[in-house]
Parts: C-alpha cells; structure tokens; sequence
C-alpha cells in the first residue's frame, strides 16, 4: 500500500503547486501586508514595522459602517433568496410535470450563465429614471423611479444575481427526497403540511444548507452588484477593498479589509449557524416523532 | 391544527371528520396550493429573464446612449464588427480562456484521478485547498493576485508575469481546476475500479491503464469540466479587472470601464453575442452529460460548477 499512496500523491502535485502558487502564496502575502502600512504618498505598502494598526483602522466608524451595511445585505438577500427561490425550487422539483424538467432546468441556467455584470446592467436599463419602466410609472401619474444609487437597488440585484445559485442546490435536494417517501407519509394520514414539515423538509435540509452558504458567502463578497447599482449610498465591502487596491493605492489598509472580510463571513456563519441551532431545539422537541405515541 | 388532529385530540374517528377532501384521494382536481406555486414560479421566471430580455432588447436600440431607447436598428452589431476596441477585447477573452481552460482541465484531471482512485493522508488538506478556492469570495483571490503578480514579474523578474494574456489565464484557471478536479472525481467515484484493475492484472503499465482505461472513462467529466472553465474563465469580471495589464483588456472588463465612461447600444450587443457563444458551450455540455448517462439533477449540479 506504501507504493500506491507516492503515485496517488504526484498525479495531484502539480495542482496543488498551481494552487500554492497562485492562491496560497498571494493571499499569505495579503495578510502579511495587513499589518504594514503606507508609507508616503507614491508607496503602496510597507511591513518594516509591523502592527495591528490597520485593523484598527478599519474597525473605526468610517469603514466600519461599510462592515455593517454589507452584512445587512448579506444576511437580508440571502433570507430573501431563500424566501423566493425555495417555493419555485420545491415546484420544480416535486410539482412540476416530469418532462417539462429538463427545460426549467435550462431555464434558470441562462440567467446563472449570463455574464454576472451584464445581467447587472439589465436592472441598471430597468431602473434608470429615464428607462421605459420609469416613463411607464410617470405616465400613471407616479414618480420617476429613484431607486438606483441606493441600498435598495443592491438588495434587488444581489437576490437576482444570487437566485439561480439558490434555486439549483435546493432543487437538487428536493428532487432526491423524490415521491416515494412523501406518498408513503400521505398514505399514512400525514397532511400535506404534516409531510412537508416532517419528511421533505427534514430530508432536503443539508441541500437547502448548502445553498444558503453558496448564496451568502459571494454574497458578502460582493462586488460588481454595489459598484452598478449602488454608488455612494450603496457601498459594500467589496467594492471598498478594491477602491484601496485600484484608486487609493493602500495596499495594507485593503489587505486588512479583504481579512476582516473573511472573517466576518466565518464568524456570522458559526453565528447564525448556531441560532439556528438554538431555535431547532424547542421545535425538534415539539415534533420529535414517538413511535409508541403515534400508535396509542 | 388539521382535521386528523382535531380528531385525534377530541377523540372523533379520523374516518368520520375526514369530509375535506385529500390530495391522494381527489387527484384530477389541482389543489389550491398547486396553483399558487405555479403562479409563484412564473412570476420567479419572468424576474429571472427580465434584465436579459433588456439587454437583447436593447442590442437593438440606434441611439447613441444605451439606457435610452430610440429606434430599432442593427447598427451596434455592425459596430462588433468594424470597431477594433470591441473585436480586440473579444479576441484576448478568448484567448485566455482557451490557454486557462486547457490548463485547468489538465491539471483538474490529474487531481480528480488521484483523489477517487489514490486517497490517502494527503487528500484532506487537498480538497480543503480546493474547496477554499472555491468558496472563496473573488474579490479577495483578485486584489492578493495584483500585488503576486507584480512581486513576480517586477521584484523577481520574471518578464511572463507582466503579460496580460499569461495574468488573464492564470487567474481564471483557480477555481476552474477546483471544478473539473471535482467533476472528475464524482464520476470516476461512482465506478469500480475494476477495470483499472484488470487492466493491470493483464499486465498493463500504470500510464497505460491510465490512457487506456480511466482517461475513457473520465472523459465525459474531464470534457464538461473543459467548457465550464472555458466559460467561467470568459465571463471572468472581477479577477480580470485586477489583473489585466492596458492593452490586453478582455470584454467584461471593457464593458465595466464603459459603465464609467458611458454605455452605448454596441456593449449590449457584445453580451448578446457573447451570451449566445456561452449557451452554445453549455448545450454541448449537456448533450455529452445526457449521452454519458446523466439524470437531469446530476446535469444542473454540474452546471451549477459542481455544487
């Protein structure tokens, strides 16, 4: 066995030297630059005197209230996601006709495989106060829309740009849970709420967690979403680590920026991982099945 | 508190309170619930097509502003066409993405073999490494390659690091090799390696067997996974925006600085084409996932990047 684990090892070395060399080493060298500085005008970074300086920096109220807004976003577009997304995913999956499958398939691919900055663009035409849509409104007797610019229009995008991530996983878990085990529970005398609440949910749940991750995490990355739609009034992290890379040139201020980031994705994950399990404890012991009380 | 279970608790035979009628029972007439999903899910379509229909539209439009619609015309395709900036950009994306795809595949494959046909000690830390670059958000992998790159090519000097098309292909091909390293170890996982073995036992050398026997067999996954990283890597915005060096500017980032600098009907026009080049991609890969035996779930997981 010794001999088959050294060849297992090679086939996989030169991916794993492609991805050191170009994920690993640059992101350690972004936090390496996250506790320099800038030193002067015309430099970008610095790291003779190493500190903690930057994240401070960064927890002050001017960035800080970036931290918070994107957070706002993430957790709300995400909830909001899942609150459109999940009804057309279990229809597809469970209620929609057999043959018809394959073609709602493609039908949320198009939108997942349009280049993210132009389905962007989209709203952008959709929502200018000069678009057709505003003219319509106007000729109605409303106002023209002004909604661009705001953090409004970021939330509207990010649960567009982010539905189809959301749909596929969950459709995917909700066609596995398949008729079987459903009509079984109505044939039993469950509900059609009993056998969604205590079958398909509890049996689709580690696909749904999946797509909420796979949705809040870029999410809270975002970038291309709050730099079109959302200007001053919209900034997210994103966008304000890149501007200290692109236009400010502190290359250490947006290193911390870009750590803080990560950090604060895992951290309100684990958080909001645990209330999550904190609410199931109460509604797990509600609905706990009892075999011997099911009978009686 | 249903029917069945205010029988339960006031003691009523369920039988006898059952007068609503069940959805096993009374199948030809669609419950209420039925009709509001539908509804739900057709509204959610027309949301998901509403900006692409938009942007088709207004590929069309003969004014000089995008946002303002004048006359239907197909002046801004002819613009594809003649303007230099337009067909340049289109020219490095693809470039780029054919190199980052190639090497994407070629080095996924490798990976995807040895992790479902030689695991051991090495394969957690591997897929951890994989699963980080691909849950990471691309901002952050962006602005890290910008600094490494001009650490590379300036401070160390090596001249490859400087070249757009070299820093285009190496910053999409990250999470592609995650991708296809992924797919192909779905499907080779989900087949004995009986094959491989009797390849061996009839005396065939490890590369052969490998050229031989597993290659065919990852070929679907190793094929898919070449599309998909060859349009990821062509719609790739945010890392390209970083890395891209002034003369090699592939689409997205074009169409991101004329957001700054004013967008006219012709942008439209290049996601139009460009869009109907991925679609085309994409529906060969389904046509090879279909052939390779794939259910419809198995094929919107892969498409969905292997999720």
């Amino acid at each position: 066995m010794r001999r088959a684990v050294a060849p297992g090892f090679a086939l996989a070395l030169p991916a794993w030297i492609w991805l050191a060399a170009f994920f690993v080493a640059p992101v350690g060298v972004v936090f390496w630059y996250s506790f320099g500085y800038k030193p002067g005008l015309f430099g970008t970074h610095a790291n003779d005197v190493l500190s903690l300086d930057r994240y401070a920096e960064v927890l002050t109220p001017t960035f800080f209230d970036t931290f918070a807004n994107t957070l706002w976003v993430g957790v709300l577009g995400t909830a909001l996601c899942f609150v459109v997304g999940a009804p057309i995913a279990y229809w597809m999956a469970l209620k929609a006709p057999a043959r018809v499958k394959g073609l709602l398939i493609a039908l949320v691919m198009v939108p997942f495989w349009t280049n993210f900055l132009v389905r962007t663009i989209g709203w952008l035409i959709l929502l200018s106060p000069e678009g057709w849509l505003s003219s319509l409104l106007q000729d109605l007797g409303f106002e023209p829309l002004g909604v661009l610019q705001t953090r409004s229009a970021v939330l509207l995008g990010v649960v567009y740009n982010y539905l189809p991530l959301m749909i596929l996983p969950l459709f995917v878990a909700f066609d596995r849970v398949g008729d079987v085990v459903r009509e079984a529970s109505s044939d039993l005398g469950g509900t059609p709420l009993r056998t969604f609440a205590r079958v398909t949910f509890p049996l689709a749940r580690p696909g749904i967690i999946v797509g909420v991750l796979l949705v809040y995490i870029p999410l809270m990355g975002d970038y291309l979403t709050a730099v079109v739609l959302g200007g001053a009034k919209g900034n997210m992290v994103g966008q304000m680590l890149a501007s200290q890379f692109q236009t400010a040139q502190n290359w250490a201020l947006g290193s911390a920026m870009a750590i803080m980031l990560v950090l604060m994705i895992v951290l309100s994950i684990v958080a909001l991982g645990a209330l999550a399990r904190l609410i199931a404890i109460p509604v797990r012991a509600r609905y706990r099945v009892d075999l011997m009380e099911e009978v009686a | 508190m249903t029917a069945r279970e205010m029988a339960r608790s006031t003691g009523v035979p369920a039988a006898a309170s059952a007068a609503r009628p069940g959805p096993a029972v009374h199948r030809h007439r669609t419950p209420i619930r039925h009709r509001l999903l539908l509804a739900w899910s057709l509204v959610g379509f027309a949301f998901l097509f509403a900006p692409i229909v938009v942007i088709v539209a207004y590929s069309f439009n003969t004014g000089r502003l995008l946002v303002s619609f004048e006359d239907f015309g197909i002046e801004s395709y002819l613009a594809l066409f003649q303007k230099q900036v337009l067909s340049d950009a289109v020219s490095v994306s693809l470039r780029a993405a054919g190199l980052s795809s190639l090497i994407a595949s070629g080095l996924g494959t490798l990976a995807g073999i040895a992790l479902a046909r030689r695991p051991g000690g090495w394969t957690v830390w591997f897929v951890g490494i994989l699963l980080l670059v691909a849950v990471t958000p691309s901002i952050v992998g962006a602005v890290a390659l910008l600094p490494w790159f001009v650490f590379l090519g300036q401070d160390l000097g090596f001249g490859v690091f400087n070249d757009g098309i070299a820093r285009l292909t190496i910053g999409s091909s990250l999470f592609s090799v995650a991708v296809v390293a992924y797919l192909v170890r779905a499907r080779l996982i989900g087949m004995q390696a009986n094959l491989e073995e009797a390849a061996a036992d009839l005396y065939s050398t490890p590369l052969r067997t490998l050229r031989r026997v597993t290659l065919p067999l990852a070929m679907p996954a190793i094929l898919s996974g070449f599309l998909l990283s060859f349009t990821f890597s062509l719609d790739d915005t945010i890392v390209a925006a970083f890395v891209q060096v002034s003369g090699t500017t592939p689409w997205p980032v074009y169409v991101l600085s004329a957001l700054r600098s004013g967008l006219r009907p012709e942008i439209a026009a290049l996601s139009t084409g460009m869009l109907l080049l991925t679609l085309f991609a994409l529906l060969v890969v389904a046509i090879i996932l279909k052939r390779a035996g794939d259910s419809t779930a198995d094929i919107a997981k892969t498409m969905a990047g292997g999720s």
